[in-house]
C-alpha cells in the first residue's frame, strides 16, 4: 500500500518535471533566438518609454539600422541592459557635445566598423555612446518593437518624437 | 482506399514522432551549450604554440564566464569587436584595472603604448604575438563579448590535453 502510494506519487513528480523541462526549452529557444520581453525603465528615453517603466518587446531577427531602439550589454558593466536608439552605423560621422552643462565644444567621430553609436531619446540624462563610445554589434540583444504596459502606452516604437 | 489512406496516417504519424524527437535533442544541444560547454574549431597562427595553426578542435565551457570568475592567462573565445560575425579564440593577459604595455607596431619601430584597461574590460593577445589580430589593434575587450573559456584540446589526438594558463594566474 505505502510503497504504491511512493511509486505513484514518483510518476507524478517526473512527469510534471519532464513537462516544465520541455516548456523551459520552448522558451528559452524562443527568446533567444525570436523575441524577449525586457522591463525598461529611468529618464534616457523620454519621451518614447517613460521613466517609471516599461515592459517592451524586443525582436532578435533583424539586424539593427539608424532609428532603431535596441537593449544591449553595456561596455561599462557586462551586468546592465541599457535600451537606446542607433543614431548611427559604422563608417557614420556623428558630432555630440562633449560636456553639455559646461561648454559647447563638440566632438566628431566615425563609428568604427563591427560598432554603433547610440543616445537616449533625452539627451538631457542618458549615459550613452558619448560616455561610453561606440557599441560592438555584438553586445546588443535586441531592438525594440513594441510597447506592451502600462496598456496607455500599449503600441509600437517609432521614429524619435521630434519636440 | 481504405489502406492507401492508412498508409498516409502511419507515414505522417512517423514523421510527426521524428519531428517532436528531433526537436528534443536539439532543445537539449541547445541548452547545454549555452549554459554548459561547447566544442570549438580554432585554427590560424595567432595562438601558436597552444593551438595548432592548421586546426584543433577544443572544448570551451561557459561556467566561469557567465559567472564572470575569468582570470589572467585564460584561453578564450570571443565575438570580435571588429566583426561580429568572427570568433576569435585569444589569452586573457590583463583585467580591468590592469595597466597594459605593449608595442603599437612591431614593424616600423619600437614605439611602445600603455593603457589601464576600463571597467567591465579585458585585455586579450595571441601567444603568439607576432601574428595576431588582438587588443593591441581592436583595444580593450568589454566582457559582453566574452564567449566561453578554452578547456581542453580535442583533435588531433597528438594535442589531446589541458590548456596551460601560460604562469600568468599568480
Amino acid at each position: 500500500m505505502a510503497s504504491s502510494f511512493w511509486n505513484i506519487a514518483y510518476q507524478q513528480a517526473m512527469r510534471s518535471g519532464v513537462f516544465v523541462a520541455k516548456v523551459y526549452s520552448f522558451l528559452h529557444v524562443t527568446t533567444n533566438y525570436l523575441a524577449f520581453p525586457a522591463y525598461a525603465f529611468g529618464p534616457s528615453m523620454i519621451p518614447t518609454l517613460h521613466p517609471s517603466g516599461n515592459v517592451v518587446l524586443a525582436e532578435r531577427i533583424s539586424k539593427p539600422s539608424r532609428g532603431d531602439v535596441v537593449v544591449f550589454q553595456s561596455p561599462e558593466d557586462p551586468n546592465k541592459l541599457p535600451t537606446k536608439r542607433v543614431v548611427g552605423l559604422e563608417g557614420d560621422s556623428v558630432s555630440f557635445v562633449v560636456g553639455p552643462g559646461k561648454n559647447d565644444e563638440s566632438r566628431t567621430i566615425v563609428v568604427p566598423k563591427g560598432h554603433v553609436w547610440v543616445e537616449g531619446d533625452y539627451i538631457q540624462n542618458s549615459r550613452d555612446s558619448r560616455i561610453f563610445g561606440p557599441v560592438p554589434y555584438g553586445l546588443i540583444q535586441g531592438r525594440v518593437l513594441w510597447r506592451v504596459w502600462p496598456f496607455q502606452d500599449f503600441g509600437p516604437i517609432g521614429p524619435p518624437t521630434t519636440t | 482506399m481504405g489502406s492507401s489512406s492508412s498508409f498516409w496516417n502511419v507515414a505522417y504519424r512517423q514523421a510527426m514522432k521524428s519531428g517532436v524527437f528531433v526537436a528534443k535533442v536539439y532543445s537539449f544541444l541547445h541548452v547545454t551549450t549555452t549554459y554548459l560547454a561547447f566544442p570549438a574549431v580554432a585554427f590560424g597562427p595567432s595562438m601558436i604554440p597552444t593551438l595548432h595553426p592548421s586546426g584543433n578542435v577544443v572544448l570551451a565551457e561557459r561556467i566561469s564566464t557567465r559567472s564572470r570568475k575569468l582570470s589572467r592567462g585564460d584561453v578564450i573565445v570571443l565575438q570580435s569587436p571588429e566583426d561580429p560575425n568572427k570568433i576569435p579564440i585569444k589569452r586573457v593577459i590583463g583585467l580591468e584595472g590592469d595597466c597594459e604595455s605593449f608595442v603599437v607596431d612591431p614593424e616600423k619601430n619600437d614605439e611602445s603604448r600603455t593603457i589601464v584597461v576600463p571597467k567591465g574590460h579585458v585585455w586579450v593577445q595571441g601567444d603568439h604575438t607576432q601574428n595576431s589580430r588582438d587588443s593591441r589593434i581592436f583595444g580593450p575587450l568589454p566582457y559582453g563579448l566574452i564567449r566561453g573559456r578554452v578547456l581542453w584540446r580535442l583533435w588531433p589526438f597528438q594535442d589531446f590535453g589541458p590548456i596551460d594558463d601560460h604562469n600568468l594566474k599568480k
